[in-house]
């Protein structure tokens, strides 16, 4: 069943064509690596899904709905949660204020005035998300920007799954992590797809690409040039259809290394 | 261990800050203690009135305590300070008001405590006071109108009375009573005396000295062959000064100021500005504190007190012979 | 150091309920209790209540621009016309009730719609005329103050009606009408700003646009009302300024800005946003008026108040900064 669909996305900066007709598809709990060289529109890509832009033309379907005249709160409402490479936190806010920012749960003052952010309640949860990913934050009070990289990906990571997305786009998850850390988030992916929950991997670690998705689409001067089923395909293909064909044998070798 | 001896300190540096701050001035109040508040002393007229103040107050063998605001548009800041004031329970308050009403709901506390009022330098309005029910015990100041008026008969001494010519009028803060009074007093007398020097232009110079040498530039661009500029105090007459000398018109244009300021006197001393109408602030600041004493004593004190004024010019600097020159601070 | 964090101590846990709870930083409190032991100890003047009052009232004015600079710069902006726009907005209600003759009512609408008006054009110009809040509201600094003069023809603006006036010099129960109307204000402002969702996404906003975009927060919007809100208070500022003082006066809040700004960073205030609690404005305000309280009534000459209020707030900041990089250590 297609969770999300793209037909002919158009995006442009100015005189920079960014996008250029782009389809893509993602069933339900599929899990579908998005790679391509810097610049190929990667993020761009992205942001028009969770909505920070807005295409130029070109459909958005999500869960059978046309969301593409959404805003960025709409659309998370509907399931689609992203980890953006800088993690987009509020360093100064606390854990909660992170996780909660912009879905705070209200309640009323006394019985009596509405529109007064339930803390408490917003910490209970915050605590029970970072308990359930396993994860150890020295204070869930304490401000998110005295944490380490690690415990601050984490962070971003609760956020992203305490509203039971459909759909989770990650921006370069593991770029900045120590090797353990990074096994941890490539578990974590496995465990969203058990849970039904597709999720779109933006990573130049092919390795990690390769290992923990079942379908790989190599985005090429603002145009999916590929879309390879990740069993059927090998470390060399990826990188070819990256490059754009030619010898590539030692740029495969170099990532294979690396 | 750091941070511990970090939270001792922080508490030692803010009471530090506070008790540094203090030491420049302890001084346990005392019974009849007069409260002088200024409108600013940035200022040399407010500096020579509080030495009169000070001097009267040693002579008068009284107590006081002064406190200025931090600009002469501070008219809220005035007001907190003169409440403040009151806590100290002073038996007399000798305000000179950034304007007519910002201290009204002060002294309206004072005058409910008992404490005398005195309107130093002429910024209350009586009819507004007398609408609010505020009774001040005098008014004293110089008579600015007669300051203005003696502005014009020097310059039409100067020229002779059927002298021809524009004529730049350089106003205080705009709404200000004082200033207004002053270019008024000098354009009647002007009219009746020389009729031949005509006002081409009466402009607000803020009491600014750089707003004052815009406006003196601008003027002079417009009407080349002026005559004479008329400012309602020394630091604007100053700016013209340097307004007219860069025009290379020195000699052409005479220049008259009000105050009589020490930069005034330098100035006139050095032949660039030609007379400033010398307020006697000292002779103000003194008589004022002389004259609270006799009210306290029950004595009568007359209503309103004028303080002459003195026409400074560089032959009245140079013979020295006046008596009032004393008070020229 | 390791112990401490485990264990923390009463200070410690004290410190982190009044962090927690009330959003101040306890250190603030400290100061501003140990200004006022000082004082009481100096001058017998000190501790009363209309002394108290009389602390509260001259807080007034400043305390209200000091809420709007607290938002402000908590949303990582910069009003730096406050004080102009106070000033407009007094003559805006002085214009209407005097030169108009309206009723009262109006002339206080006048003002905060004076000041909203100025506030929400900055905030159109921040948002969708990428011109940086510093130069948007330093223009609107010298546009304000230009409009005041022109509207007043440079002169204050005199004789109020009694309602208006009763505003600015009332006594209800013995209790300065400025200081309710101060009083009241923060005590809701606070509400806002720490509790409710209108608050945290003003901070989340000032911490990092990036984050509150991607939370689905409408940052132009959102900032859009702040300014609005500014404005608003400046005016609100206004009204009170002109009711003390019993006329609209074009040449009213001059600089007043800057002072609203040392109490919100003298409070607790990132001055590049992300962290502001009104409550710790307050207590920023309450310091320089207890100081300038304090010093007045030792006869200590105005200038050395503001020598004193320059010391405390490099002092404050540098207390701050220590502490957050205490924090980050830990």
């Amino acid at each position: 069943m297609t969770l999300l669909s793209l037909r002919g996305i158009r995006k442009s900066f100015g005189a920079v064509d960014v996008l250029h007709g782009v389809d893509l598809s993602v069933a339900a709990g599929e899990v579908v690596g998005l790679v391509g060289d810097n610049g190929a529109g990667k993020s761009t890509l992205m942001k028009t899904i969770t909505g920070i832009y807005r295409a130029d033309t070109g459909s958005i379907e999500f869960d059978g709905k046309d969301i593409l005249a959404l805003d960025p709160g709409q659309r998370r409402r509907l399931g689609i949660e992203m980890i953006y490479q800088d993690l987009s936190l509020a360093k100064q806010q606390d854990v909660a204020s992170n996780i909660f920012l912009g879905r705070e749960p209200t309640k009323k003052l006394l019985g009596l005035v509405p529109g007064f952010v339930d803390k408490s309640e917003m910490d209970r949860q915050a605590a029970k998300m970072i308990e359930r990913l396993g994860a150890h934050l020295p204070s869930i009070n304490r401000s998110v920007g005295s944490f380490s990289g690690g415990q601050q990906q984490t962070v971003a990571i609760a956020r992203a799954l305490t509203f039971n997305p459909k759909l989770v786009i990650m921006d370069e998850p593991t770029a900045a992590l120590a090797v353990r850390e990074v096994q941890s988030v490539l578990d974590l992916i496995r465990r969203l797809r058990s849970e039904g929950i597709a999720v779109i991997l933006i990573s130049h670690r092919l390795n990690d690409v390769l290992s923990v998705t079942d379908r790989i689409v190599v985005l090429r001067h603002g145009r999916a040039d590929a879309d390879l089923v990740t069993a059927n395909t090998n470390m060399n293909e990826v990188v070819s259809r990256i490059v754009g064909g030619g010898d590539t044998a030692a740029a495969a070798a170099h990532e294979q290394r690396g | 261990m750091i941070s511990h001896f970090l939270k001792i300190n922080r508490f030692t540096l803010a009471v530090g800050v506070a008790l540094a701050f203090s030491a420049v001035g302890v001084a346990k109040a005392e019974d009849g203690e007069y409260g002088v508040l200024m409108k600013t002393l940035a200022n040399p007229f407010w500096g020579a009135m509080a030495q009169g103040v000070a001097d009267g107050a040693k002579e008068a063998g009284v107590k006081y305590f002064q406190q200025a605001a931090e600009s002469d548009q501070a008219a809220e800041p005035q007001l907190n300070l003169c409440n403040t004031m009151l806590e100290r329970k002073p038996v007399a308050m000798i305000t000179a008001a950034i304007n007519s009403t910002n201290l009204l709901p002060c002294l309206k506390s004072a005058q409910e405590a008992g404490i005398k009022i005195v309107d130093l330098d002429n910024n209350l309005d009586q009819a507004v006071l007398d609408k609010e029910g505020v009774k001040v015990t005098f008014h004293i100041g110089s008579d600015n109108i007669a300051a203005g008026a003696q502005g014009a008969e020097y310059l039409a001494n100067k020229l002779g009375k059927d002298a021809k010519g524009p004529v730049l009028v350089i106003e205080g803060l705009s709404g200000n009573i004082t200033g207004e009074k002053r270019a008024k007093g000098f354009a009647d007398k002007l009219k009746e005396l020389a009729p031949g020097l005509e006002i081409v232009a009466s402009l607000p110079g803020d009491w600014d000295r750089g707003k004052a040498a815009s406006i003196a530039t601008d003027t002079l661009t417009a009407h080349p062959d002026l005559v004479a500029i008329f400012c309602a105090n020394d630091g604007m007459a100053l700016g013209a000064v340097e307004s007219v000398y860069a025009a290379g018109k020195g000699s052409q244009v005479t220049i008259i100021g009000v105050d009589g300021n020490v930069d005034a006197v330098k100035s006139i001393k050095e032949g660039r500005l030609n007379a400033s109408v010398a307020q006697l602030p000292y002779l103000v600041g003194k008589q004022a504190v002389e004259n609270v004493k006799k009210a306290l004593g029950g004595e009568k004190v007359p209503e309103s007190i004028a303080v002459p004024t003195l026409v400074l010019t560089k032959d009245v600097l140079d013979a020295g012979k006046e008596p009032m020159l004393q008070y020229v601070k | 150091m390791a112990s401490e964090t485990t264990q923390p101590g009463f200070w410690a846990r004290v410190q982190r309920a009044s962090v927690e709870r009330l959003h101040i930083r306890l250190e603030s409190l400290v100061v501003l209790l140990a200004l006022s032991t000082a004082m009481a100890l100096l001058s017998p003047y000190f501790l009363s209540l209309s002394n108290f009052l009389n602390i509260l009232l001259a807080t007034s004015t400043i305390g209200v621009l000091a809420i709007a600079a607290t938002f402000v710069i908590g949303s990582g902006g910069l009003d730096l016309s406050l004080g102009s726009v106070m000033g407009l907005a007094g003559v805006a209600g002085a214009f209407v009730a005097v030169n108009l003759g309206w009723p009262s009512v109006f002339a206080v609408i006048a003002c905060i719609l004076a000041g909203g008006i100025a506030g929400y054009i900055n905030g159109q110009l921040v948002t969708r005329a990428f011109v940086p809040a510093f130069i948007v509201t330093l223009g609107m600094l010298g546009l304000a103050r230009g409009l005041a003069l022109v509207i007043s023809k440079g002169r204050a603006i005199y004789g109020l009606p009694p309602e208006i006036v009763y505003i600015g010099q009332g006594r209800p129960f013995g209790v300065p009408m400025p200081v309710i109307i101060f009083v009241l204000t923060a005590i809701v402002a606070h509400a806002v700003l720490a509790y409710t969702r209108f608050g945290r996404h003003t901070l989340a906003l000032g911490d990092s646009e990036g984050a509150a975009r991607a939370a689905g927060i409408r940052v132009e919007h959102h900032r859009r009302i702040i300014y609005t809100l500014s404005g608003a208070l400046a005016g609100l500022a206004g009204l009170l300024f002109t009711a003390r003082v019993n006329a609209g006066d074009p040449t009213a809040g001059i600089n007043y800005e800057l002072t609203a700004i040392t109490a919100a960073i003298i409070g607790g205030t990132n001055l590049f946003g992300g962290r502001a609690s009104i409550l710790g404005t307050m207590i920023g305000a309450l310091i320089m008026g207890v100081l300038q309280n304090g010093l007045t009534l030792l006869a200590v000459q105005s200038y050395y108040q503001q020598m004193a209020i320059g010391a405390v707030l490099i002092l404050a900041v540098f207390i701050d900064q220590y502490q957050v990089r205490k924090e980050s250590r830990v």
